[in-house]
């Protein structure tokens, strides 16, 4: 949903120096977060959207982009 | 000494023992002995071995530890990577024995030293794992002193990230009043004061818990021409309190490190190369083992759960793990990438004047030679024929 990456957006934003960041742009390659922000993107989905990211869905690659992390948010909200 | 029966505020899930475990011995200096009880699938309290009578105090630690630093964390699954085909079944404590002929000496806690044919055998397979670093193109050895500037493990934050692990290097504070004030005292006392170090004054130096900081320090503000290859074998140490074991875990060790400096793509490389050509020699040794992703020991910090699962989700760091027991395998070596980290903290600059990505393999000799006796036997007859020919 549009709103949610709207959301998830403006948290990363509100972490980085730049002022925009592209939906496909893989935040961690570009070194515009530090290894460190995954668990602050994991506890921010789970507070933000009720769900919980255990097992296989803590893998990097759901954490990348902002494509990527609205795509678990979705799965994991129609599995709710 | 008392023993006592401690249950915890919360429970902790049994995937997460492992990570309490680990941190006991960290978490009050009066633990001597302790073991879990489980119940239902998670570990609900701690038999405790105590030399001192405040078990309220310890309890109160350990649930701290529980609270900050175990239910924190997040389980990923095991990610192997590698398999050995060898298999093996029947496995030997070779210690006792060696220690029965002096063939290893136990100095003090967590300090090994040992004899023929283990000095061979270490010797030998250094001189293999060095091999696999030379092989890397531009591949340079150094030998560097035993002490460590604390500065350098200030300058990236380790003692943050790893406060239980540094082993400080101090000495009397050079002035005419306090060596006098000392040797009068010895005199009198006969013995080391017990506030020897209100004598001492220097902490400019330390032991080295790993040899990559020697690297990073060497090139510290320094522009590299190009991509990057350094192996160096040495003494390192960390305060392993009473996780020490035989020839398993030391406070006092050797390791053979292999460090990468350069593009991220060739720090990667780099790691894979070494990779392959550790399991293609594991297989040689005819050895048991694996190799999973995992993650460093950090303890003590606000960050322990975030920093162990971005490594663990990055896969920055991979274990070889040999089976030393039926049930149980220990950590031979990692395989280890840092991104831009210590470029940044040591100002290490490439030719395209950005900071490095960097990556380090470092395995530990004295545990691969407990491996390989555990798995082998300590009877250089029945060694594989290569191993035992090289060493003669």
């Amino acid at each position: 949903m549009a709103d949610n990456r709207a959301v998830i957006r403006e948290f990363i934003l509100e972490s980085i120096t730049e002022s925009t960041v592209g939906d496909d742009e893989d935040i961690f390659e570009r070194g515009l977060v530090r290894s460190m922000f995954v668990m602050q993107l994991v506890l921010f989905v789970e507070q933000e959207f009720g769900i919980s990211v255990t097992g296989d869905d803590l893998q990097f690659d759901n954490f990348r982009t902002v494509e990527r992390i609205d795509e678990l948010v979705t799965r994991k909200l129609a599995a709710a | 000494m008392p023993t006592v029966h401690v249950r915890l505020s919360q429970r902790v899930p049994e995937t997460l023992a492992p990570e309490l475990m680990k941190r006991l011995f960290f978490a009050a200096s009066s633990i001597e002995e302790f073991q879990l009880f489980t119940e239902d699938g998670s570990v609900v309290g701690v038999e405790l071995t105590l030399n001192s009578a405040d078990s309220a105090g310890v309890a109160e630690k350990i649930d701290r530890v529980v609270a900050e630093q175990v239910l924190t964390q997040r389980p990923l699954a095991p990610r192997s990577v590698w398999e050995s085909p060898v298999v093996r079944s029947e496995f030997t404590d070779a210690f006792p024995e060696l220690l029965a002929q002096d063939t290893v000496v136990v100095s003090g806690e967590g300090q090994v030293g040992f004899a023929e044919p283990l000095i061979s055998l270490f010797g030998y397979l250094d001189r293999r794992l060095r091999a696999i670093a030379l092989s890397l193109e531009g591949a340079r050895e150094y030998q560097y002193p035993t002490l460590l500037p604390t500065s350098v493990l200030d300058r990236f934050g380790y003692f943050g990230s790893f406060p239980q692990f540094p082993m400080f290097v101090t000495r009397l504070h050079n002035d005419i009043d306090v060596y006098a004030d000392f040797v009068e005292r010895y005199r009198e006392e006969q013995r080391v004061p017990d506030d020897l170090f209100a004598h001492c004054s220097n902490t400019d130096y330390c032991l080295p818990p790993t040899m990559c900081y020697h690297s990073f320090h060497q090139y510290q503000g320094r522009e590299l021409a190009g991509d990057s290859v350094i192996t160096a074998r040495g003494k390192s140490f960390r305060y392993e309190s009473r996780y020490h074991t035989s020839l398993e875990r030391l406070w006092d060790f050797t390791i053979r490190e292999i460090v990468f400096m350069g593009t991220p793509e060739f720090a990667a490389e780099c790691r894979n190369s070494v990779m392959r050509q550790t399991f293609a020699l594991m297989e040689e040794l005819e050895l048991a083992g694996g190799c999973e992703v995992a993650n460093d020991h950090f303890f003590a910090n606000a960050d322990t759960a975030g920093k162990i699962l971005s490594q663990r989700m990055m896969e920055l760091k991979f274990e070889l793990l040999l089976p030393v027991a039926a049930d149980r395998s220990i950590a031979v070596g990692s395989f280890n990438l840092h991104g831009h980290f210590f470029g940044e903290s040591f100002d290490i600059k490439g030719p395209d004047g950005g900071p490095i990505a960097s990556g380090c393999v470092g395995f530990g000799l004295e545990r691969l030679v407990h491996a390989f006796l555990s798995q082998h036997g300590s009877d250089p007859a029945r060694w594989p024929t290569a191993v035992a020919q090289e060493i003669g």
